[in-house]
């Protein structure tokens, strides 16, 4: 699928707005073909990336390469990329076919492949039929965009960016605005059309979920860094430091110690592990889900602890023990009432050892 | 107690100083001076003389209108641009010659143009000819255009300020370069606030008066200027009553056909 030329190459980009910084030297690559998320909390830099991209911001320093050639300084009306806006930015004088077919009419017939206005007349309706009916709006042609829903505004939005044929499309947040259903519909819906055109998707998201269910790659960010690139299953799996561990999926973050090689100490127990390359005795961010966390019997169990709370979560229970002072969030399909002893054991390959990290969170 | 009563001294002063006086109108427009009915007053007012001065008045509100907005609609865009961050300062300034009665204003204007004005005064002292302007259409026009500038700009201005910025940002990243972007999403976006000012501008601008006479010396003869010679001078108040009349109607006339250009009155206007 993901066809191995890159597309986009992001080459130590920086961005400051006057005093503030929001990109530090940002290197990426984007593959031709390839859903590409960015993900991070509100602040984190995705947004100013994505804008960078679409070219409604200069980077500061470093360059952006497309195709291998420079684009800095390109005007957004000259890059074969399209975007899908936050908020869908519909034009509101014109109805939904003639929104559709903005970016066509403002080409000359040859560039359509025409010989005359009036064929090329027919081949915009033909076009933005398509698109019609690739996000499911046939009928709607002549609807003014004020009468539609959330929703029908997005697959217009979305329609609108996508007749123009486009290398790449930018899509900022653009399911923030629905509700929890449709959201989940249209991520499906968005991840079948990115397969079924071909093209290169540059997604901007904060949350983890949409990011691990359409992505073929995600780029973590926060303040204004990269912390992780990888497949979704590869940062969820192996997150590379306490954030992404922390904003991807939930974690058990606890601080601790690498004796040796595949030797951990946290919660004063030794525990076997995986992880190697660590210097003796460096202290260390130990991760761990909740759901890799068993639950056994008091006696049989590598840690003691007692059921502080229970939540009913619909698939699981969530359950908070303390243990050895170390509140532990577990997530088990069977329940234990509170003040339950109970004892947790852990898998040596699911226990995620990190670096610490300089700076961690701010508030 | 309802609140529909809080609007009560406002109705009270609708009814005593617009709905009352209207009846007036309507009462004198169809009676002679002994209080008879007749519609004789139309039939004189239906002559060639009355048909040049409305002709006068719409010609000169048309062009008011049209000068308001070339000068006010490129202003509102300056003004409402993202990038221009003394907008507020501007904006009072376009405002302050508003809280000034425009009578005043236009005294000012006459002091600007007289033949001993201050620009032939500036004119002489440089070495020039004096320029004849009291008098001329031009010099009504500049008093009217003064006067009513603001009343474009500002409508134009907050439809052009409401407008979100990304939809610009669309517009470009479909391709559209800034020329297109104007001529194909500002301008027709804007179109609410172009309407409101039109109709703030020309409505007023037909009737205007005081104007024309201050700085024509009389040479331009208004209908707004009719209607006072009529009631006040000539002690008519039956044709000026009928002249009122008629002018109301093809205001109320006009406006119908400006809503249709914008049907949910989006561009906040007044009118």
């Amino acid at each position: 699928m993901i066809d191995e030329t890159r597309l986009i190459e992001i080459k130590g980009v920086s961005k400051s707005f006057g005093d503030t910084q929001v990109l530090h030297d940002i290197d990426l690559y984007i593959r031709k073909r390839e859903f590409v998320t960015l993900l991070g909390p509100s602040g984190c830099g995705k947004t100013t990336l994505l804008r960078i991209l679409g070219g409604f911001e200069m980077p500061s320093t470093g360059e952006v390469l497309f195709e291998g050639k420079d684009m800095t300084g390109i005007p957004p009306y000259k890059r074969r990329i399209n975007t899908v806006f936050q908020k869908y930015a519909l034009f509101n004088h014109l109805n939904v076919f003639d929104n559709i077919a903005f970016g066509l009419n403002l080409k000359t017939p040859e560039q359509l492949g025409c010989k005359s206005r009036a064929e090329m007349k027919q081949e915009v309706a033909r076009r933005v039929n398509r698109m019609l009916k690739l996000v499911k709006m046939e009928g709607y042609e002549k609807r003014s965009t004020n009468a539609l829903s959330g929703g029908q505004q997005q697959r217009i939005a979305i329609a609108r960016a996508l007749v123009n044929e486009p290398e790449v499309l930018l899509l900022d947040e653009p399911l923030g605005a629905l509700d929890l259903k449709l959201r989940k519909e249209m991520q499906l819906e968005l991840k079948a059309m990115q397969q079924q055109l071909g093209i290169t998707f540059i997604y901007v998201t904060h949350d983890q979920e949409e990011a691990l269910t359409m992505s073929d790659t995600i780029v973590v960010m926060n303040h204004g860094r990269i912390q992780q690139i990888g497949d979704p299953k590869g940062i969820y799996d192996e997150p590379r430091n306490a954030f992404v561990a922390d904003f991807i999926g939930e974690s058990n973050i606890i601080d601790g110690t690498m004796l040796q090689d595949d030797l951990v100490r946290f919660s004063d127990t030794e525990f076997q592990c995986v992880d190697e390359g660590f210097a003796k005795n460096e202290p260390v961010d130990v991760v761990i889900r909740p759901e890799d966390i068993m639950l056994v019997g008091e006696d049989v169990g590598m840690l003691r602890g007692v059921v502080e709370s229970v939540i009913f979560k619909g698939v699981h229970y969530e359950m908070i023990i303390e243990s050895n002072d170390c509140k532990w969030k577990v997530q088990s399909t069977t329940m234990q009432p509170v003040g339950t002893r109970v004892g947790m054991t852990i898998v040596p390959y699911n226990i995620h050892i990190m670096h610490k990290m300089p700076v961690l969170k701010e508030a | 107690m309802k609140r529909s009563w809080y609007a009560a001294p406002y109705g009270l002063w609708m009814v005593l100083f617009t709905v009352v006086p209207l009846l007036f109108v309507l009462y004198y427009a169809f009676t002679d001076q002994s209080g008879a009915f007749t519609v004789n007053n139309f039939v004189k007012i239906a002559s060639p003389m009355y048909g040049l001065v409305l002709w006068d008045s719409l010609r000169l509100a048309f062009f008011c209108t049209l000068l308001c907005l070339l000068i006010g609609y490129p202003t509102a865009y300056f003004l409402a641009s993202r990038d221009f961050s003394n907008a507020q300062t501007l904006v009072v300034l376009i405002l302050v010659p508003m809280w000034m009665n425009f009578l005043l204003r236009t005294y000012a204007m006459m002091t600007l143009f007289e033949n001993n004005g201050v620009i032939n005064t500036l004119l002489e002292s440089l070495g020039l000819q004096r320029i004849q302007m009291i008098g001329t259409e031009g010099a009504v026009l500049v008093g009217m255009v003064y006067n009513f500038l603001p009343f474009m700009v500002l409508p134009v201005y907050t439809v052009l300020k409401k407008m979100d910025y990304s939809v610009i940002e669309a517009a470009e990243d479909l391709g559209a370069s800034p020329v297109r972007v104007v001529s194909r999403v500002v301008l027709p976006m804007s179109i609410p606030g172009v309407v409101s000012g039109i109709t703030m501008v020309f409505m007023p601008a037909v009737t205007t008066f005081a104007i024309s006479r201050m700085l024509s010396s009389g040479m331009i003869y208004l209908v707004g200027d009719m209607i006072e010679d009529y009631f006040i001078a000539m002690n008519n108040r039956n044709v000026g009553s009928t002249i009122s009349l008629v002018m109301l109607v093809l205001i109320i006339l006009s406006i119908g056909l400006l809503r249709k250009v914008d049907p949910d009155n989006s561009g906040g206007g007044l009118w």
